[in-house]
């Protein structure tokens, strides 16, 4: 076994015999061989002081004790659970409570289909009524302090009383203390009404404060109507869709997301202005409210609706 | 009797312990120098054993537990990032020799002895087991589970670094 020894100077007989006398087998004759050599001195020297260090005592009774008192406490059920089953059930643990806690900081969402509404409670128990197509989405986590929420589409508010509660649409941030009002937030249409408390909308760089029995239109960041509302809460709950003034698009549109319908409309002007009311039980009725007032027809196959100007029938 | 062979019995579990606590013991001290760490991780490395008597013959009983107490403390160093202390060794003052001589064998042992904690861990538990303990290469190769080429080279390495320290003040 000829070893190369790394530091040490080279020299292949002493280096085997040194690690020999190390291990305490050299022959009388080769230990005096290295006795003898100048280069190899002070390496004896170290090794053989080094010999000399004690360590402290090992204390065996009382490690003993310490021992034994430990696997009387154990009880020899525990040879059942070996380290390696508890050690696969603490990693299914720990991937499980990981999923947990990752799904649970993510938002809640809320959708709703065509023709669809929904009622929910946040977890302060404020009441959100969504009308149909909307989408509101939330962080359970830290609800109590921080009660924000993001909505696209339209959704009736009450909210208790608490820490601010912010309203987050494309087009403007809604903010209350606790009060009842609607949003509706569409494409580039704003509408908010309050029914009770105060609210505070800000779109672009203004704020507009609500109080209840007002509402406000904000169509395309631009302010249109800010005006009185006699109602007490929005009329879309109780099965009615109530316009005030809009065009006839927007009547349409709504009327798309309570029936599950394609609507087109053959018409010289669709700038017309419509103020009424539909229900969102009975599709018949529904387009009567619509076109009687405006002087329009309807036909309706399968699941589209075509409009059509009365003259030209 | 298959009962003499099988380490759930306390009698050979008992004889383990006498033969073998001591070795394991002074292989921790070597490597950290604190009494209470070793005596903490012999316990824990004997606990294990008597845990898993049923899996463990007596045959690969020494080497189960130099596993398991190499594992625990490198486990502790791991997580606590423990400042690994230099072994304190006592100086064996013997002899009866004149007052020069016995100051200059104190100045170098003392010299020796921090030239010692130097050493990286792995050096210094291979030298000293060699020079303390007087374990032969081969009997270290199985404690550490390397090759006896490797524990050559740890105590070439070490030899060297400690002529070193003595070279250099």
């Amino acid at each position: 076994m000829r070893v190369l020894l790394t530091g040490l100077p080279y020299t292949m007989e002493k280096n085997y015999t040194l690690h020999k006398w190390l291990n305490r087998e050299a022959t009388p004759e080769e230990t005096a061989v290295l006795k003898a050599s100048p280069e190899y001195a002070p390496y004896l020297k170290i090794a053989e002081e080094t010999s000399g260090f004690k360590i402290p005592e090992f204390d065996s009774k009382a490690n003993f004790n310490g021992i034994s008192e430990n696997i009387n406490t154990k009880t020899k059920v525990r040879k059942l659970y070996p380290i390696s089953t508890f050690l696969k059930i603490a990693a299914v643990l720990a991937v499980l409570i990981a999923g947990y806690l990752y799904i649970s900081s993510k938002d809640t969402t809320i959708a709703t289909q065509i023709a669809e509404k929904k009622t929910f409670l946040l977890p302060d128990a404020s009441e959100i009524v969504m009308n149909s197509n909307s989408n509101i989405s939330y962080s359970k986590k830290n609800w109590a302090t921080n009660r924000k929420l993001s909505l696209k589409g339209e959704a009736y508010f009450k909210v208790t009383k608490g820490e601010k509660f912010s309203v987050n649409t494309p087009q403007g941030i809604v903010q209350v203390l606790g009060t009842q009002f609607n949003v509706f937030s569409r494409n580039s249409n704003f509408y908010v009404q309050c029914f009770e408390g105060l609210v505070s909308i800000s779109y672009n760089d203004t704020i507009v404060k609500l109080p209840a029995g007002e509402k406000l239109k904000i169509e395309n960041g631009t302010l249109v109507l800010h005006s009185t509302t006699s109602q007490k809460a929005p009329v879309w709950v109780s099965g009615e869709s109530s316009f005030d003034n809009v065009t006839l698009i927007t009547v349409l549109e709504e009327l798309e997301r309570q029936y599950p319908i394609k609507v087109t409309s053959q018409l010289s002007n669709t700038n017309r202005r419509f103020t009424g009311s539909f229900t969102h039980n009975d599709l018949d009725l529904a387009l009567k409210s619509i076109c009687d007032p405006l002087k329009l027809t309807y036909s309706i196959t399968k699941e589209s609706v075509t409009i059509y100007d009365k003259e030209t029938q | 009797m298959k009962d003499l062979n099988n380490i759930c019995n306390e009698t050979v579990f008992n004889k383990i312990y006498n033969d073998i606590s001591k070795n394991v013991w002074g292989f921790i001290y070597y490597k950290c120098g604190d009494t209470a760490q070793a005596d903490d991780l012999v316990q824990e490395a004997f606990i294990k054993l008597w845990q898993n008597c049923a899996k463990v013959t007596t045959e690969k009983a020494k080497s189960f537990l130099f596993t398991v107490v190499n594992n625990k403390f490198l486990n502790e160093v791991a997580h606590k990032k423990v400042v690994l202390k230099h072994a304190k060794l006592q100086p064996d003052y013997a002899n009866n020799q004149s007052p020069q001589f016995l100051l200059e064998e104190k100045q170098y042992l003392q010299k020796l002895e921090n030239a010692i904690a130097k050493l990286t861990e792995a050096q210094r538990t291979a030298f000293l087991l060699n020079r303390i303990e007087g374990k032969k290469y081969k009997e270290i190769a199985e404690m550490l589970d390397i090759s006896v080429k490797a524990v050559e080279k740890r105590m070439s390495k070490a030899l060297a670094s400690l002529r070193d320290e003595f070279d250099s003040i």
